[in-house]
């Protein structure tokens, strides 16, 4: 951009051209906006003050979307408005944080695309709900809140009576880490609605499970404050740098300046792996074959960690050669237990019990004859399955130099206690779980559980408020779940039984995130009502026949856990209140469970229910809570992994007698599966690029897409794509290109970039329909989920690119403007 | 005396953009404007890297670094010299500031800057929210601004808004005349460069690229001076620095990304407009 185009920030920017450029009907959606835009205006400084340093009124809030951060925040107000925002160190200051979206708060507790007022679609009626209305063209207008509240409790209790309380599905995502998803949750018990299932990111963290007997997301790692101890960490497909340790970077850093060797395992050279002493640029898919070869090295250099092999693994029991099984000591002792495992001593070949969190002598390799039954190690069967995944073996099919692969692994086996820190990366292809399980069992060979300096994650632990199943009353009596991936089933198929009609909270899936958008789209025009409540007017929203407007988190008073983020817990108090008619979720919830008949469930205030919910965890005091703003819990271990691991033996799984099968391969050791990364996959020539949709740091899912600031720095989504598939396209740098596979199709810049390999194109998530020239990243990727990994596959996707079609109107990007030109006039708001 | 300076550690710098946001949040920075910029140091655009991506598997030439870059505040400032009427003139304390009431909008000390870090009002300036924080001084259309270290905080004892926000620690401000500071630790126990030394201009704006530092963990938004303790959860000046612990590194995969001292410190094209 240039010093002169100041001009189109304010065309642009003013309430009463984003008004037009929202899509809506009613032209006093904004009108509330404009006003208080006259207020501001009003206002001016007081001509005898220089600077306002020190005078504002500051609260003690917090940030709260799905991201790693949980950063406590000090906002400041002045004359009745947000002026700034500032990190504010919580109790434990060394958790002080904050990134450069929650640093943008004022840019978007002012935007236009802020939810004012309940809305209806204008030609929905619960007779006769028009589905064709819903979409982009969709017209809405203003409803009081309880008229909707009526519209949608009637509607419900009508179909509960005539399909059963599983015909309403109440849907939460994970856009606000306050307590109003528990009053959801209680609500959706009470009513038996069909509640849902997560199928995201949960591929790696269930394959890690098999083998420790904990994980679902990603497991749980020491806290950050411990990361400096680490002595080599590899980070795995993940920018933590960039979208998830982002705010704890200082911690990452720290240890790298105490001396420990950074790994960065990607198929992009990422701002993390900018900043590694190794990258090992690895093929997509090609992880697990990356780890067992590192597994083999380990092997070959009997680096392995033999006296936590023995107290804690499996390894040293014994397999059965005849059926495949291990040994129980049933089999061998007369008061044998049929759940615990039999290794032999070594030298003596006597058979003992193994015990959880027990050393001895055992043999950790070797062929034994127990009882006249033949059997081998499991660290044996493993050693030998993985003879066949030497380095350089494995070097071409991987993409990583043999030698690198080595060096990677003997920094983890020699040097101390380090880790893996994974990401959710490798979950969104379909079989993710696999690599959980391999780095569980590397990172078991080499001893790195339980220790100072151990990581299981690229995010840490954190705290959650625990609130004792509060969320399911003893007397309800809970609908089904359904899963995320199989909601167009159940709404468009009746599989496993018809959902006729959705409540959405916190969530803008339906209509950006979720994979396959168009098919999600379809679903939601097969329902008879579709709720949403949301801060802004999303893509999701737009799709609505009902609209609940929530409030900016600074105008909630809540409660916000931290998972995944630090140990504290935080008090988001309110800095000013609710504008417009925008309302708490819980105000819903309550409303809503009065007309169904169980109001009596609800406490009448929020700050009840918070003080209700706050009283049911031992390690936090409300009255402490909300005076300090923050309370860390004392009951969060800093190291995790500490105890006897919650599998039957007690034990780490060396071997998996129990394992599951998927496509013919059975995964009682890790066993590479792919699915459209594989080097035969059918439509690989008609599609020969794999597409992913990289994490950025200007971005939390889809939020913060309004920040105008950032916009400046990040105006526009991209296809990032090296040069050398670029030029073989005939597309040059800075070209639109059209992206597009047998499911879809969107229009994108294209951004000649090294850092990607050849082969391998992205468009960071988050965007909206509005921010493409056509399409949507989501309308590429697939809905397939793997039965045992169950996570939606978004970057196990294939896709085609070219030259733009050349009668493409660009305007909206045109003259190196952030948000465009053409925002005005196209229809923006929904899509 | 007292003569403010600043450190950046590039080794530790995420390029996460929190200090030019900060930036422009505190200083009501005009929309399209940018007075710190974080730059990338490595391919032509944004977060890309120079060299190419690795055939053999191996580590490759790829390299990428950020470069924060705004004010260098000069001691021997090209802006203060050329402007024709004084508006741009160096404090006591060392910060280069710009009186708006003086300044007439000639652009001379722009196209003096070596640096590019100063922007020109061609339009009433264009604020989100509309009156912006109000702790600075409001710039009319047809003047020059730049970044001022958040004079206006430094007045008050608190650190630029630039050092306090940044979540990597790898901003330090403070006393380059004060031995004891950490501005002056690190610049005497760190390989820092200035940008573009060869131009005499003596910038007050230290880079640390090479050894990472420890930077400067920060709980309080206060300067350096002001606290009895400099890092809050750590042994204080038994922090500074660090030699590195371990030089059996390489094999044959080694630090992949160029660590020489020599590096050329990375400068925007003059007349980019000042905020790419």
């Amino acid at each position: 951009m240039t010093d002169n185009d100041g001009l189109y920030r304010r065309d642009v920017l003013k309430a009463g051209g984003a008004a037009a450029a929202l899509g809506l009907g009613g032209g006093e959606f904004l009108q509330g906006l404009a006003e208080r835009g006259d207020e501001t205006a009003a206002s001016k400084r007081d001509p005898g003050i220089e600077s306002y340093v020190g005078q504002n009124d500051v609260i003690q809030t917090v940030c709260s979307p799905n991201c790693r951060g949980k950063c406590p925040i000090d906002v400041h107000v002045r004359d009745g408005q947000v002026k700034k925002v500032e990190p504010h160190p919580p109790e434990d200051e060394q958790y002080k944080r904050a990134c450069v979206l929650g640093l943008s708060h004022t840019q978007r507790v002012y935007d236009p695309t802020r939810l004012k007022y309940p809305m209806k679609r204008t030609d929905w009626s619960p007779d006769e709900p028009n589905p064709d209305g819903r979409g982009p063209d969709a017209e809405f207008e203003r409803v009081s809140w309880d008229e909707a509240l009526d519209l949608v409790a009637d509607k419900m209790q009508s179909l509960k009576a005539d399909f059963g309380p599983e015909s309403v599905l109440f849907h939460v995502g994970f856009g606000n880490y306050g307590q109003s998803g528990q009053a959801f949750s209680r609500l959706a018990s009470l009513f038996g609605s069909t509640q849902p299932a997560s199928t995201i990111d949960t591929n790696v963290g269930r394959g890690f499970n098999r083998v420790t007997g904990t994980g679902f997301y990603l497991p749980s790692t020491n806290e950050s404050e411990d990361w400096e101890n680490a002595n080599t960490i590899i980070v795995w497909g993940s920018d933590i740098f960039s979208s998830q340790f982002q705010m704890d970077a200082s911690k990452v850093l720290d240890a790298v300046e105490n001396g420990a060797k950074l790994v960065v395992v990607d198929p992009v050279y990422t701002t993390t792996a900018s900043k590694a002493d190794l990258w090992l640029p690895v093929k997509p898919g090609k992880d697990v074959h990356l780890a067992l070869a590192m597994m083999h090295t380990v092997f070959e250099d009997g680096t392995y960690d033999e006296q936590f092999l023995r107290k804690r693994t499996t390894g040293p029991a014994l397999v059965r050669k005849d059926t495949g099984t291990l040994l129980k000591s049933s089999t061998v002792f007369e008061d044998g237990s049929d759940d615990k495992v039999v290794a032999v001593e070594q030298g003596s070949n006597t058979p003992v019990e193994l015990e959880p969190e027990t050393d001895g002598p055992y043999a950790l390799f070797g062929e034994y004859t127990v009882d006249g039954i033949e059997c081998e190690t499991a660290l044996t069967r493993l050693r030998d399955h993985v003879a066949d995944y030497a380095p350089s073996k494995v070097a071409e099919q991987t993409g990583v130099d043999a030698e690198n692969i080595r060096t990677a692994v003997r920094w983890l086996a020699t040097r101390g206690p380090g880790g893996i820190a994974p990401s959710y990366a490798l979950g969104r292809y379909k079989h993710g779980h696999i690599f959980g399980q391999t780095y569980a069992m590397l990172m078991g060979l080499t001893g790195d559980y339980g220790q100072h300096g151990n990581i299981h994650a690229h995010h840490s632990g954190g705290a959650t408020l625990s609130t004792g199943g509060w969320s399911t009353p003893e007397d309800a009596d809970p609908g089904p779940s359904v899963r995320f991936s199989d909601y167009p089933d159940a709404m468009i198929d009746g599989d496993p039984h018809k959902i006729r009609a959705a409540y959405s909270i916190e969530s803008n899936m339906m209509g950006n995130q979720f994979p396959d958008r168009q098919r999600f789209r379809e679903a939601i025009k097969s329902l008879e009502m579709y709720v949403v409540a949301d801060m802004h007017h999303t893509d999701t929203v737009q799709h609505a026949d009902i609209i609940l407007p929530v409030p900016h988190w600074f105008e909630q008073e809540d409660i916000v856990s931290s998972w995944g983020s630090h140990p504290h817990i935080s008090y988001r108090h309110k800095v000013q209140e609710p504008m417009w008619e925008a309302r708490d979720d819980y105000y819903a919830i309550r409303g809503l469970a009065e007309r169904l008949g169980f109001g009596d469930y609800f406490p009448e205030t929020k700050r009840e229910l918070l003080r209700e919910l706050a009283s049911r965890d031992d390690a936090i005091d409300f009255e402490t809570l909300s005076e300090q703003g923050t309370q860390k819990k004392q009951n969060i271990p800093i190291v995790k992994f500490t105890d006897a691991f919650p599998t039957d033996t007690g034990r780490i799984k060396m071997y998996d007698d129990d394992a599951p099968s998927e496509e013919g391969v059975t995964f009682d050791l890790p066993r590479p599966l792919e699915d459209r990364t594989a080097d035969d996959y059918e439509k690989a020539d008609e599609y020969p690029l794999m597409f992913m949709q990289k994490h950025s740091r200007f971005r939390i899912h889809s939020q913060y897409e309004m920040l105008n600031w950032v916009r400046e720095v990040n105006p526009e989504p991209q296809l990032d794509i090296h040069p050398s598939d670029a030029k073989a396209r005939g597309i040059e740098d800075g070209q639109y290109v059209r992206v597009y596979n047998d499911r879809g199709e969107m229009i994108v810049k294209a951004k000649y970039n090294e850092a990607f390999q050849p082969g391998l194109v992205n468009t960071d998530q988050g965007w909206w329909s509005r921010d493409y020239l056509k399409g949507h990243h989501n309308d590429l990727t697939h809905n397939e989920v793997s039965e045992i990994g169950q996570t939606m596959s978004f970057y196990d996707v294939r896709v085609a690119v070219e030259p733009a079609p050349d009668d493409l109107d660009t305007e909206k990007y045109e003259t190196d403007n952030p948000r465009g030109t053409g925002a005005e006039t196209s229809r923006a708001g929904g899509d | 005396m007292t003569n403010y300076g600043l450190v950046i550690d590039q080794e530790r710098c995420i390029g996460c953009q929190a200090c030019a946001v900060s930036c422009k949040q505190e200083n009501n920075v005009p929309m399209g404007q940018f007075w710190n910029r974080v730059l990338t140091e490595g391919g032509d655009k944004i977060d890309t890297p120079s060299g190419g991506y690795p055939e053999d598997g191996g580590s490759g030439s790829l390299d990428m670094q950020y470069q924060p870059t705004a004010c260098q505040h000069c001691e021997n400032a090209p802006c203060v010299k050329v402007c024709p009427v004084n508006a741009t003139y160096t404090r006591d304390d060392g910060i280069v500031e710009i009186d708006y009431d003086k300044c007439i909008g000639c652009r001379y000390c722009m196209a003096a800057c070596p640096y590019n870090a100063r922007v020109f009002n061609w339009d009433e300036p264009d604020h989100m929210p509309e009156e912006g924080t109000g702790d600075v001084a409001a710039r009319p259309q047809g003047v020059v601004e730049k970044c001022t270290f958040c004079s206006h905080r430094v007045d008050e004892g608190l650190d630029p808004a630039c050092v306090v926000n940044c979540p990597a620690d790898a901003r330090i401000f403070g006393d380059l005349d004060d031995e004891g500071s950490t501005v002056s630790k690190y610049i005497n126990e760190y390989e820092t460069d200035q940008l573009l030394e060869d131009r005499g201009t003596n910038p007050k704006t230290h880079y640390i690229s090479g050894e990472m530092s420890p930077g400067r963990p920060q709980t309080s938004d206060k300067m350096e001076s002001e606290l009895d303790d400099v890092s809050p959860w750590s042994d204080g000046s038994e922090d500074v620095p660090a030699e590195a612990s371990e030089s059996d590194s390489s094999g044959s995969g080694g630090s992949h990304h160029s660590i020489e001292g020599d590096a050329a410190p990375h400068v925007p094209a003059v007349g980019s407009g000042g905020d790419d």
